[in-house]
């Protein structure tokens, strides 16, 4: 078979109607031409370039669909104030609380090479680079402000669970500006995410911090359950690591006692009287425990805890430990502070915490006293503590000093010597309201001596700062002036918020 | 050929009378003029010319009287043609010949005749019909209806203008479709249409046609009615040499933007396993640095200089129509592939175009200028690299191999201390420190180089360490061929590479690549198919053991014990006298990288008019990693091992991305011009996901690879998506080849934007004018035989940020839980405010040809400025996070000179010589930053200076007093003490990394057989040199140092001395940090570098008939074969910190051959 081309003339296209290639009618044309244009309409669609939330990471709206991650929200606040496997003030407010206010007070000596950082709260002579504690702070209010919208905005989270978690993050917003208020005096009230705004925000005088703090504790008190709960909000634990109506109380009582001192209205005193009362009183959850037993977890029996944070990295003791207890081998750059001589000197004789509290190595012929709340230091041993926050003995001396305050001399003894009396100490001897007062601070000294700096908010609060420190900070090496007692705002953010004013002396 | 249907018998043709053989000679005239077809095709070509002949037959057969005197009985109603032709054939005998395509286009016949006339009969079936029959002896030829030759002639004779059809075809003979035929001077052009035919309506008789096609030569032929086929030849010319751009094709003649074109021929010269590494030197206003001589480390990649502070700068890469990763995921690959640039998401590690297989590539261009990128809008602002892998070509099947073996070795080494002159500087530290050398560990004077190892022992480190030959071994083999209609490709390849560290490092490379094009037979259909895949399996160190070469003691003890153990050189207490361990134990710290990455593209495109194409661009690619790092116990000395614990870092990275670009594209000739436009959109998704294992405490060393072995794992997990979505337009119009104009623009959405500014347009436009044609420029200057001038100006985006900016996300805080649970933190302050950065760019050039385009110049002049840029603002710590990411009004601006000369000094039959120069001229300035003087970066930029710029302290020599290095502080006092980092700061000095200018040369010579090729590369620039030592000198820790050190040091106060004294302690290590950090650090770092040569030879022809392979060349090939530079360290190209911790880019040699078949 033969086969043959046969080329003929292009003449094709003439014959198409309108010119269109075969097939191709006008219509189909159009039709092409629709489906580009809806083509084209899908791509400027907005749902396709949106691409869908991440996996790896929560949106906002997403985070507050189910009680674990919302939960987890708080639990990242938590770790945030506590976070363990970080060494020294590092980024931790808790354990930078107890430290840096222990240094700037009488509470501590340290090594020459500690670091410019600790020498300069321990000298006494801060500069506005030093923004610790303001800068630990901030960024867990922006979370706290980030949980409250989210939580409020919520529709899917049972109200219980909504309620719990907006107390929860109200008492840690409330928390926080107590210990800011007290630091560093007038501070910019931030209560919400908004950068804009907080960018140019003004510092609140003291008294508005309190009226927020007051707000937000007496909304945490009617939000939060008497219950103490576990990880899932909904079920009881014998553990005291969630705030609960409770800590709320605790706090709203030291708050009161000192906007008593702010604003020099003694219906505070009252109050704080009333809310430290309530806690007093509750003698089937709370009680003064056996000073071997308060800084035990709640779970071991420990009922002074009311509200205890935990260590946060699995196998790790209390940062308080580790920070805190000496090694034989004496203080080094990584032990660098132990007890001053002051502090040890000020226990009475007979006083049980000197001995249950406080423990020594000497090495070089020298003896070094420490910190000894905490036991444990040991990585992977069974974890028997929780740092104390709040705990029971606090609402004694709190309710001591409203009561002296209000000149209630008999309840401000009773409550003083309760303390006293679990320390092996005998009855005070004071009997004069300024005796009472006097009393007290000292009391508060040898009590929480290393405590989230109650010494250092002690002496402010009580008008002794001025007299103890120029004496204390000569001691350290420093020079005392009055305006050591607030911390200075730091520079960086004087630098990018126009509308925020130094502390004097800065 | 076709088939055709077999209606009636085949005729048999007879010789054809003299009259016709004189017409056929005509016709045969005509071919040949246009025809020069490979052997192969004879046959082809004298069956073509035998129908043609025999179609002008039937044309005078239709016109000659003929009668046929036969008689047929017919009765049909609307019977199909071919059964009332079967029933003539019964009655009359005669055959018919009829092909199905015109059988096709026959209608129903109805015919009812008693005996009639044969003739008449046929008449009346014809009547109407589209087609003509012709008869000759006894056979009857059907075609489709045309003009008779006679009508044509007349026509030809009484009116001075004809039709005139064609055919374009290529080399191969395939049809080219769009090319465009014009008549000279006259305005009706017209393209081809998917036949490669033309029909142009009444030309003129003497009228010249101009027929033309991108990377064609362009022919000019006297007009004929039937021009028969017209065979374009490859343009030889670098002007007319198709170049890609961005969904389409034009030459360098033809474009209005700044375009290079990089071939496969460059590439392949070069025995480098990045195709990027291939271009260095290669192409003006592109700026390659290769962090270190590791296979698969960072390259980085700068077009006109850096546009954004912070964010990407990285080009856009698109392989065969489809965009690719400029970074791969974060990643393990950091300590061993360092020099990534810093971004917002950390540091770059590798590069992705080494997953690429340089032997599969076709052409690289490099698209610069706004006109050339803008239409990929957001992504192009740092210029697009666009990569076409090779295709298969119509012919013989043709197999190719290719195989190198070679070796690679160290450029250069920095010249160390001998044991002698190391011995006698930490003596003199000792003196200096006023301590006598003891063995005792807790001795101020501790010094086991001095007591403890062999103070006669001598081991040249570097040697030791990175003088091995690395082998290169790289084999290549592809077959291709096809048809006119469907061409293939299929290629393999194998790669290893080993390191010269010592130790079973390499790096191995597998891959495929196929390419299909296939086409319908009315060539209306076209598809393109083609992917690959690339297996990498590299093997390494975790980190480049350079510095351990650059700093180990000459006097250091041996690697080995007798026994063949490692030696730990143990002290009195038990601890390692190793400086930083022994070095054959560091390497024990493994990294492994096993990456899959897979390509693959389509084109369907269909032709719906002359003209008009709709076409469709689809793509996904995915590439997938699987890295491993390390850390064993037995990398450490002995006596730590109780306290530590050994660890291994697994990572699973998948990165895969699909693209649909739906396209129209629409030609037309409107008068002497032609007009293209382009309409299309993308839709582009892209998944990133990576999980990340540390594994810590295993019970042993050998199981580190297993994840499930550790004791403790602490796992995180990144994912991602990028969707990304655009409508694009552009009008390209030629006016006569003179005047060239081009518009584009883009809408564009990302999704890593808010939702307030998900979308931004962008355009661009180019001008060009071909001067040259002008006829006044033609008189007034003959040798200029190509000038052009071009402008262009647009805008494009850059949205390498990251994804999820904009959102505000919560992440889980790996290691930490609160109760038992898991806690979630904020990541920043999102802002759904932001938006692209936007780069303006401008660009002014010149091309000249000379001498009939011999002598090529060009000239680019562009000026890029990046706004919008988005940088972290400063926020005070209140407002949650002291940063948020803004886009502020900070201008950065780049200016680019680029010249390129391309000269043909010699063209003959046996000897050519092409030369090839360029060079770049960067200038990169800060224009504005609102509150820098406030933010974090106030350290780092100066308004009016280079955002490369390093600030550093202003070295003032050594003080003769106490011997220390000083400095002049800020306020232009002498400081031993500058505080560097302090606001405000006493870096005074500024120094500037960016070069100043560089580009290359490239010589190509051919004598017979012989074909020579090198490539020097060069740049002016200044890098961190070696004066000061590579850690502070004299220490026991500091270890060995360049003998830069030993010009005039300090011995005793008075001296005036270059370097500061020597000291055991480190008593004076600020002194040599800031030195480290002082314009004193910084000097000439410039360098040329033959970067490449090439030497081949082709096999005679008669060797290769006699091992019966059509081709065969031998050839030896080198990279970084010499370097001539006054820099103090060991690698211009690399000087990192310190100039010698990482290990340069490697000379390689090879030895290779290849062979078609």
């Amino acid at each position: 078979m033969k086969i043959i081309t046969i080329k003929c003339a292009p003449e094709r296209n003439k014959k198409y109607k309108n010119g269109f290639a075969p097939g191709i009618s006008p219509r189909k044309m159009f039709r092409w031409a629709r489906l580009l244009m809806l083509a084209g309409i899908l791509a400027s669609c907005q749902k396709f370039v949106q691409a869908p939330a991440p996996v790896t990471t929560l949106s906002s709206e997403n985070t507050y669909t189910s009680v674990s991650t919302a939960a987890a929200v708080l639990d990242g606040i938590y770790i945030a104030l506590n976070p363990s496997a970080t060494n020294d003030a590092g980024n931790a407010f808790s354990l930078s609380t107890s430290l840096l206010c222990g240094l700037s007070a009488d509470e501590f000596s340290q090594i020459s090479t500690a670091g410019t950082s600790l020498t300069q709260y321990y000298t006494n002579g801060l500069t506005n680079q030093n923004g610790d504690l303001w800068n630990y702070a901030y960024p867990i209010i922006f979370n706290v402000n980030s949980a409250i919208t989210g939580i409020s905005n919520s529709r899917s989270l049972p109200a219980t669970v909504k309620q719990q978690l907006l107390g929860e993050a109200q008492f840690v917003r409330a928390f926080l500006y107590f210990y800011l208020a007290n630091l560093y005096g007038p501070v910019p009230l931030v209560l919400t995410t908004t950068p804009q705004a907080n960018a140019t925000l003004t510092r609140a005088p003291v008294n508005q911090v309190y009226q927020q703090i007051i707000s937000d504790l007496t909304a945490a008190q009617s939000e939060l359950g008497q219950q103490f709960l576990d990880g899932t909000i909904q079920n009881a634990s014998t553990s005291r690591s969630r705030p609960s109506y409770w800590a709320a109380t605790a706090l709203l009582a030291r708050v009161y006692l000192y906007n008593g001192y702010v604003t020099g209205d003694n219906s505070n005193f009252t109050n704080a009287v009333s809310e430290s009362s309530t806690l007093i009183k509750n003698t089937t959850l709370f009680g003064l425990s056996s000073l071997e037993a308060v800084f035990l977890k709640a779970s071991l029996g420990n009922k002074e805890a009311i509200w205890q944070l935990e260590p946060t990295v699995a196998g790790y003791p209390t940062s308080e430990a580790r920070e805190f207890i000496i090694p034989a081998t004496g203080p080094s750059d990584s032990y660098p502070v132990w007890l001053s001589n002051n502090l040890v000197n000020a226990f009475e004789p007979g006083d049980l915490r000197k001995t249950q509290w406080v423990n020594s190595v000497t090495t070089g012929g020298t003896t070094y006293y420490f910190a000894y709340k905490y036991k444990n230091n040991i990585l992977n041993s069974t974890i028997n503590e929780y740092s104390d926050i709040f705990r029971l003995g606090e609402q004694y001396l709190i309710r001591a000093e409203a009561e002296a305050k209000l000149n209630n001399i008999s309840g401000a003894r009773a409550d003083l010597n309760a303390i006293r009396d679990r320390a092996g100490l005998p009855n005070t001897t004071a009997v004069t309201q300024n005796d009472l007062l006097i009393a007290i601070l000292h009391e508060r000294r040898v009590e929480f001596f290393t405590e989230m700096g109650h010494r250092w908010l002690d002496l402010k609060r009580m008008g002794a700062v001025n007299s103890v420190m120029s004496t204390v900070a000569t001691e350290k090496g420093g020079t005392w002036n009055a305006n050591d007692a607030l911390y200075p705002v730091p520079a960086t953010d004087l630098q990018t918020d126009p509308n925020l004013r130094q502390n004097p002396g800065y | 050929m076709k088939l055709f249907k077999n209606l009636a018998q085949p005729i048999r043709l007879r010789k054809q009378k003299a009259k016709r053989q004189t017409l056929t000679q005509q016709m045969y005239k005509i071919y040949s003029e246009n025809f020069v077809l490979p052997p192969g095709h004879t046959k082809k070509l004298l069956r073509v010319m035998k129908l043609t002949i025999f179609l002008l037959f039937i044309g005078f057969m239709q016109v000659s009287a003929i009668s046929l005197a036969q008689t047929v009985t017919l009765a049909a109603t609307n019977a199909p043609l071919s059964s009332v032709l079967t029933q003539i054939k019964r009655q009359t005998g005669y055959d018919f010949a009829i092909s199905g395509k015109v059988i096709d286009q026959a209608k129903p016949v109805t015919i009812n005749v008693k005996n009639g006339k044969l003739t008449d009969v046929l008449k009346k079936i014809f009547e109407g019909q589209p087609l003509d029959y012709s008869i000759e002896d006894r056979s009857m030829v059907i075609s489709i209806k045309q003009p008779g030759f006679l009508d044509k002639l007349k026509n030809a004779l009484s009116f001075n203008q004809s039709d005139v059809t064609g055919i374009v075809v290529d080399e191969q003979n395939r049809p080219i479709a769009g090319a465009t035929v014009i008549v000279r001077g006259a305005s009706n052009g017209h393209f081809t249409n998917a036949d490669g035919v033309f029909h142009l309506k009444n030309v003129d008789d003497n009228a010249i046609l101009v027929i033309s096609f991108i990377g064609y030569q362009k022919q000019e032929l006297p007009a004929h009615a039937d021009m028969g086929k017209i065979k374009l030849v490859v343009a030889t010319s670098t002007l007319d040499a198709v170049q890609v751009i961005a969904y389409g094709e034009t030459s360098q003649r033809l474009t209005t933007g700044n375009i290079t074109s990089v071939s496969a021929k460059d590439i392949e010269n070069q025995p480098v396993a990045d195709p990027l590494l291939a271009l260095e030197g290669r192409v003006p206003g592109m700026f390659i640095t290769q962090a270190n001589g590791v296979p698969g480390s960072t390259v980085t990649v700068r077009i006109q200089g850096q546009n954004s502070l912070l964010s990407g700068n990285d080009p856009l890469y698109v392989i065969d129509g489809v965009a690719y990763i400029s970074q791969l995921p974060p990643n393990l690959g950091g300590a061993i592939w360092p020099g990534g640039a810093a971004t917002l998401n950390g540091p770059v590690a590798g590069s992705p175009l080494s997953y690429i297989n340089s032997a599969d590539i076709e052409s690289i261009e490099i698209l610069k200028d706004a006109e050339a990128t803008s239409i990929y809008g957001s992504r192009a602002a740092n210029g697009a690299i666009l990569i076409t892998t090779k295709k298969g070509k119509a012919g013989k099947t043709m197999i190719s191999a290719n195989v190198q073996d070679g070796y690679g070795h160290i450029t250069r080494e920095v010249p160390q201390l001998n044991t002698q002159q190391y011995l006698a500087m930490r003596n003199q530290a000792m003196a200096n420190d006023g301590l006598t050398a003891s063995a005792d560990p807790a001795d101020p004077g501790y010094a086991p180089d001095l007591k403890i190892w062999d103070t006669k022992s001598y081991t040249d480190w570097q040697k030791v360490l990175l003088g091995r030959n690395s082998h290169y071994l790289d084999g290549q083999a592809s077959i291709s061929g096809g048809t006119e209609s469907t061409q293939f490709l299929v290629g393999a390849g194998y790669h290893r590479e080993t390191t010269i560290f010592p130790g079973d490092f390499a790096d191995q490379k597998a891959s495929m690549h196929f390419s299909l094009n296939t086409s319908s037979d009315n060539k209306k259909f076209k598809l393109q198919l083609s992917g690959s895949f690339l297996n990498d399996n590299n093997q390494l160190p975790q980190t480049d053991p350079t510095f351990l070469a650059s700093f180990s003691a000459p006097d250091s003890p041996p690697l080995y014990n007798q026994d063949g153990s490692l030696n730990w050189a143990l002290n009195s207490l038990g601890s390692s006298t190793w400086t930083f361990g022994n070095p054959v134990a560091y390497l024990l710290k493994t990294f492994s990288n096993k990456t899959n990455n897979l390509g693959s593209h389509a084109l369907v495109s269909y032709q719906l008019l002359t003209g008009l194409q709709l076409k469709s661009s689809l793509g996904y690619t995915n590439i997938q990693i699987d890295q491993i790092t390390t850390n064993p116990l037995s990398a450490l000395e002995p006596a730590r091992r109780p306290r530590l614990q050994n660890s291994a870092n697994y990572l699973y990275a998948n990165e895969n991305s699909w693209i649909i670009e739906p396209q129209l594209n629409y030609g037309k000739n409107i008068g002497q011009g032609k007009l293209d436009v382009l309409a299309g959109l993308t839709l582009q998704r892209q998944n990133m996901i990576s999980d990340n294992y540390r594994g810590v405490n295993y019970y042993t060393d050998l199981q580190l690879t297993d994840p499930a072995a550790a004791q403790q794992t602490y796992p995180s997990a990144t994912a991602s998506q990028y969707n990304y979505s655009a409508i694009f337009g552009r009008i390209n119009y030629n006016l006569n080849d003179e005047y060239l104009a081009d518009l584009a623009v883009r809408r564009d959405g990302s999704s890593r934007f808010g939702p307030e500014k998900e979308f931004h347009n962008f355009a661009s436009a180019g001008l060009a004018w071909i001067f040259s044609k002008e006829s006044l420029v033609q008189k007034a200057l003959p040798f200029l035989s190509f000038g052009k001038i071009k402008v262009s100006y647009g805008s494009t985006g850059n949205d390498q940020i990251g994804d999820y900016r904009f959102l505000t996300q919560y992440a889980y805080l790996p290691g930490y839980s609160y109760q038992g649970n898991l806690g979630l933190a904020t990541q920043g302050i999102p802002n759904p405010y932001l938006q692209w950065e936007l780069t303006k760019k401008a660009n002014i050039g010149i091309d000249l040809g000379f001498f009939k385009d011999r002598l090529l110049i060009s000239g680019n002049y562009a000026i890029n400025r990046s706004s919008n840029e988005l940088l972290p603002y400063p926020l005070p710590v209140i407002a949650g996070y002291n940063a948020i990411l803004e886009n502020l009004p900070a201008t950065v601006q780049n200016k680019s000179l680029e010249f390129t000369i391309t000269s043909i000094n010699f063209k003959t039959k046996d000897f050519n010589w092409t030369t090839n120069f360029n060079l770049t001229i960067p200038t990169n300035k800060l224009i504005a930053y609102p509150g820098l003087a406030t933010s974090s970066e106030a350290n780092t930029y100066s308004i009016g200076q280079p955002i490369t710029i390093l600030k550093v302290a202003k070295f003032d020599g050594v003080n003769p007093a106490d011997g220390n290095y000083q400095f002049i502080d800020r306020n232009g006092e002498v400081t031993e003490y500058p505080d560097v980092f302090g606001t405000p700061s006493d870096a005074i000095a500024t120094v500037n990394t960016a070069p100043k200018f560089y580009g290359g040369l490239q010589n190509t010579v051919s004598y017979k057989s012989f074909s020579f090729e090198f490539m020097l590369s060069f740049t002016k620039q200044i890098g961190a040199n070696d004066i000061f030592g590579g850690s502070d000198p004299g220490g026991f820790d500091s270890g060995n140092q360049p003998t830069s050190i030993l010009n005039n040091v300090w011995t005793r106060p008075g001296d005036h001395a270059a370097v500061q004294k020597f000291s055991q302690t480190g008593s004076n290590f600020l002194q040599y940090f800031y030195a480290v950090n002082s314009d004193a650090a910084y000097s000439d770092a410039s360098y040329i570098r033959l970067k490449n040569a090439s030497l081949s030879w082709k096999f005679p022809g008669n060797v290769c008939r006699m091992l019966t392979i059509s081709n065969a060349r031998l050839y030896i090939q080198g990279q970084n074969l010499l370097t001539i530079t006054k820099y103090k360290g060991m690698d211009p190209e690399n000087s990192g910190l310190f100039g010698n911790q990482f290990v340069p880019p490697l000379r390689v040699i090879t030895l290779g051959i290849q062979a078609t078949f």
